[in-house]
């Protein structure tokens, strides 16, 4: 762990800057979710492999809120059981709101993971969890090859060409998540 | 009355020693409709109105920076919604900066139009006409709604720029310490400046199209005027180029006008970027259009100005060390932007071009406009010779040698806006393979901070202009010029048709460059949108970067598609300024086919529009604050407008919840009953985060309450197949917009019945193909939907 550049390197939102943690402590982080959320965005179709990662999390129980046009992967590998379209400012507005029914009607999250997304929309809208929704908290971390300071943790910035690094950081989180029964609290 | 002219000076008889001086004659204003109920509305006049908007579209707040440093007792960490010294919560300390951004933007577009107001009279008179031919006899709605005003010269506009800047300074400000805590209220100004931008827009509009003769609805105007050629490779380097930038028409004016006064349109390129390029094409026939915002600085570096002419706003900072490094002389013609260079309005023309061609100073200013004819033209024809004989583009050996010592630390790549991978781009440029590093041409913004960070002080923007020099050479494409007012007769043929939803909306696609990934989604957008017989009304850089794109049949959106407002068209309405003709023909559509008084009606305007009119704003590459200006003062008008992703830093959304039953109020005017209804628009401003989220997204926000049947129909059914063919779903909330079973597109209706049984439980009649049971409300032809109470016709 120690500070780390902000992928856009003048993002420094202020005194208040997350975490760069190993996909383990992450992981573990996910885990101790009461109700977790998976929100990936359109980067994850850039690569077979994150869409499976993404369905690998979605499979332990953990809901999809796939925004962008990510939505699309996963109609084309016919995995859509937990799976919801969201644009993510409408997404997010709905988080930072205590009394928000969540995408199957029982209550908001507790942790939202960021997985996929533009780097500067998703640090936007992870300001607005940092900064909005914290009675009660939401916890949000960012599983992306991105430094992101308004997560509560992120890995470091993985240059493109340690891709194979980033995959298997990815594959050593998912196996780090345990979900009770595989399914979702 | 001639003495009045002189200057309103005169004597009496008799008392020769006393001098009487008349400043301003005030008229009173005929009586050419009754006078509405908030004639130039000051901060708080339509402040009920804007908490009707904000009660649906509810601020959202991102902050881009935690802390507040504006004052002494910071810096403060406000992050968690905390509060700073002063007091103020990190809300309201986001409503004060999308205000402070709103009063820049709106001073730009005021300050603008001020300045070509002196320059206008000067030169014409104050009493020069507004007159925009047989076709537009609404000639300034906006200033009609807002001031009570019927301009009849561009004189008239003193007193609407007096109130504009009223405005601009009271709202200055609340900005200070220790004045607004309120975010609601915040916005409210915001929105305030929002509609005073709007307001300047059209002014600024309206005394250069009287000045200079821009199309109107004259022959040859709106849907019939030229197109112009666009892009780097229609510019002919062979011989002298002058490069006009910015906004402000009368420098480049008169250096057509000198051209075409010395015989010389034939022997020297006059070229412009950005919005500066679009008007001089609407003044000067052999005018083209180099590039929009997004390429200034690569057009620049290309090196194919003789001359470069700045005069106002998006200009680069850096302009003259960027015109130095290329040797291209540069004259500053606008006092906001002097960049540092010595005043030379007042010296001998060829002295100023012996030293600008001699290399002696790098640039100078001169703040008349017609001095800047004389000296460009002769400096680009003096150096012309000698700048061509300069290799500005890298060669093959130097781009070698750059791209192999990229060591691929990715320090550009932190740095760059879009995070484009340009050392991976390096490397394989490095092994021969160009490709991967020409392809980031397009998705570049062009702002060259990648530059400033390489440790091995590679050019970057040389460099991908270089892998890209032969598809920019061939970059050429056509567009309309701007065309300015929509027209009354054209409003008289489509109000009906947009109001009950059978054209199925106005998309306007306006802005800056900034875009996720190239301007070619600024052509997809425009394409789409057309094909599906919407009216796409194009503005400022996006209406450029859609001409740079072409159909298998070589033909850009412009050639493919006619240019009235009517459906199908693509029409580029202008600059920036020139947008508030959107806002226009939303406004004549309220007051030509629905006959409702403009003068001082703002309020019930905005709510007709935001009730009735199918329109959606597109700011695609929003960056500047007059983006954030123009977007709000959409927004208070009524119009919604998607943004894409990097529009998440202006920090502040406008999003409503459908699942918020009482946020989704609203009045029949008919009777007064108060109804639930469809989120229609749902939302006022919001992201997307790809051009594929936002093609659905924006058919979306075309709902409106007072669709017909068959117009709801049309609108589902692009909003469906949009969603289909762009996200591969059914959208999730198409059954939200169904209100009865001929809402239905009719070629999905058993289909799309069954899934309302099946997916959310509605009752069907199936032997009727009928509803029975499940919409928010059912569909009645004669509902009236209004927010004010004070428009119901019987109170129940």
């Amino acid at each position: 762990m120690g500070m780390e550049i902000p992928f856009d390197v003048a993002n420094i939102p202020g005194p208040e800057m997350g975490e760069v943690a190993p996909p383990e402590v992450i992981g573990n982080y996910i885990s101790r979710a009461k109700r977790p959320l998976l929100v990936v965005g359109s980067e994850i179709l850039r690569d077979d492999f994150f869409l499976e990662t993404a369905i690998e999390i979605g499979k332990k129980g953990i809901p999809i809120a796939a925004t962008g046009h990510s939505i699309r992967g996963f109609v084309e590998k016919g995995y859509t059981e937990n799976v919801n379209y969201c644009n993510l400012h409408e997404l997010t507005n709905c988080l930072r709101d205590p009394n928000w029914k969540g995408l199957d009607g029982k209550g908001n999250y507790d942790f939202v993971i960021f997985f996929g997304i533009v780097y500067y929309y998703a640090s936007q809208m992870l300001s607005c969890i940092k900064n909005f929704a914290i009675d009660p908290l939401i916890r949000a971390v960012s599983i992306d090859r991105y430094y992101h300071p308004q997560a509560r943790m992120s890995f470091t910035n993985i240059s493109p060409k340690m891709e194979a690094e980033y995959k298997d950081m990815l594959n050593r989180l998912v196996s780090s998540i345990k979900r009770r029964g595989g399914q979702e609290s | 009355m001639e003495l009045l002219k002189k200057g309103g000076v005169f004597t009496i008889a008799g008392l020769e020693n006393v001098q009487i001086r008349i400043g301003e004659i005030e008229e009173e204003e005929e009586e050419w409709e009754p006078l509405g109920p908030h004639p130039m509305p000051g901060i708080a006049t339509l402040r009920d109105w804007d908490f009707k908007l904000l009660k649906r579209y509810k601020p959202f707040y991102a902050p881009f920076c935690d802390m507040c440093c504006l004052c002494t007792y910071g810096k403060c960490d406000l992050s968690g919604n905390k509060k700073g010294a002063c007091g103020i919560r990190m809300d309201a300390q986001h409503g004060r900066i999308v205000l402070l951004a709103c009063l820049v933007g709106c001073s730009a577009h005021c300050g603008h139009g001020r300045h070509l107001l002196h320059d206008l009279v000067r030169r014409f008179g104050r009493d020069t006409p507004i007159d925009f031919g047989p076709g537009v006899n609404v000639e300034a709605p906006l200033t009609r709604l807002i001031c009570g005003i019927k301009p009849r010269t561009i004189g008239d506009y003193e007193r609407v720029f007096d109130y504009i800047e009223e405005q601009i300074v009271q709202l200055a400000d609340a900005l200070h310490t220790g004045q607004e805590g309120s975010y609601l209220d915040f916005e409210s100004k915001a929105l305030h400046m929002g509609m005073l931008d709007s307001l300047s827009k059209e002014a600024a509009d309206i005394i250069q199209i009287a000045a200079y003769g821009m199309p109107t609805s004259y022959e040859g105007g709106g849907p019939d005027v030229p197109l112009v050629e666009v892009g780097i490779g229609t510019i002919d380097t062979n011989k002298p180029v002058i490069l006009v930038i910015g906004h402000n028409v009368p420098p480049a004016a008169e250096i057509g006008d000198y051209l075409t006064d010395n015989g010389l349109e034939d022997s020297v390129e006059l070229a412009g970027i950005c919005c500066t390029a679009i008007d001089t094409t609407r003044v000067y026939k052999k005018a083209k259009i180099a590039s929009a915002l997004g390429r200034q600085l690569r057009v620049i570096r290309a090196g194919i100005a003789d001359v470069v002419v700045v005069d106002e706003q998006c200009i680069r900072a850096d302009i003259l060390e960027q015109c130095k490094r290329v040797h291209s002389p540069l004259i500053a013609t606008n006092d906001k932007a002097l960049h540092g260079l010595v005043d030379r309005t007042d010296d001998n023309p060829d002295e100023i071009v012996a030293d600008l061609v001699n290399e002696r100073v790098p640039g100078v200013v001169i703040l008349d406009p017609e001095r800047v004819g004389e000296v460009a033209v002769k400096t680009a024809m003096q150096i012309a010779k000698r700048r061509k004989a300069l290799r500005l583009i890298l060669s093959d050996e130097e781009f070698r040698h750059y791209v192999s010592e990229c060591t691929q630390c990715g320090n550009c790549t932190l740095a760059c806006p879009n995070g484009l991978p340009i050392g991976e781009a390096n490397q394989s440029a490095s092994t021969g393979r160009i490709e991967p590093l020409a392809a980031l041409f397009d998705k570049c913004v062009g702002c060259g901070r990648c530059e400033q960070v390489c440790k091995k002080h590679i050019p970057i923007v040389d460099v991908i202009t270089k892998a890209a020099y032969p598809q920019l050479r061939e970059e050429k494409g056509r567009m309309r010029i701007g065309r300015g007012p929509v027209w009354d007769s054209e409003i008289r043929e489509v109000g009906a048709p947009i109001v009950l939803g059978t054209i199925p909306g106005v998309i306007a696609p306006i802005g800056c460059g900034n875009y996720p990934d190239g301007t070619r989604d600024a052509w997809l957008i425009v394409k789409e949108f057309a094909e599906r017989n919407y009216i796409v009304t194009l503005t400022g850089c996006m209406a450029i970067d859609a001409a740079l794109w072409k159909d298998e049949e070589g033909k850009t959106v412009y050639e493919q598609h006619h240019g009235r407002f009517d459906a199908g068209g693509v029409l580029n309405i202008g600059s920036c300024v020139s947008n508030a003709h959107i806002h226009d023909a939303a406004i004549k559509i309220a007051s030509i086919f629905a006959r409702r008084t403009l003068r001082g009606n703002y309020e019930e305007i905005a709510d007709y529009i935001l009730s009735r009119v199918g329109a959606c704003g597109v700011a695609w590459g929003a960056m500047s604050q007059k983006a954030a200006s123009i977007a709000t003062g959409f927004n208070r008008l009524g119009i919604p407008a998607v943004v894409g992703p990097h529009g998440t830093k202006y920090r502040r959304a406008f999003l409503g919840r459908p699942d918020i039953k009482e946020d989704w109020q609203i009045i029949d005017a008919t009777d007064g009953s108060e109804i639930y209804f469809e989120p229609a628009p749902q939302h006022l401003l919001v992201a997307c985060e790809t051009v594929e989220e936002a093609l659905p997204m924006i058919a979306k926000l075309c709902f409106r309450p007072s669709d017909t049947d068959r117009g709801r129909s049309i609108k589902l059914t692009h909003y469906i197949d949009l969603s289909l063919k762009y996200l591969n779903i059914y959208p999730p909330d198409w059954h939200l917009f169904v209100r009865t079973a001929t809402d239905l597109p009719v070629a999905k209706k058993d289909e799309l019945l069954k899934k309302l049984e099946d997916e959310h439980g509605w009752e069907i009649d199936w032997k009727m193909k009928r509803i029975k049971e499940g919409p928010i409300r059912g569909y009645d032809p004669s509902f009236n939907p209004t927010n004010l109470k004070r428009l119901i016709r019987e109170k129940k």
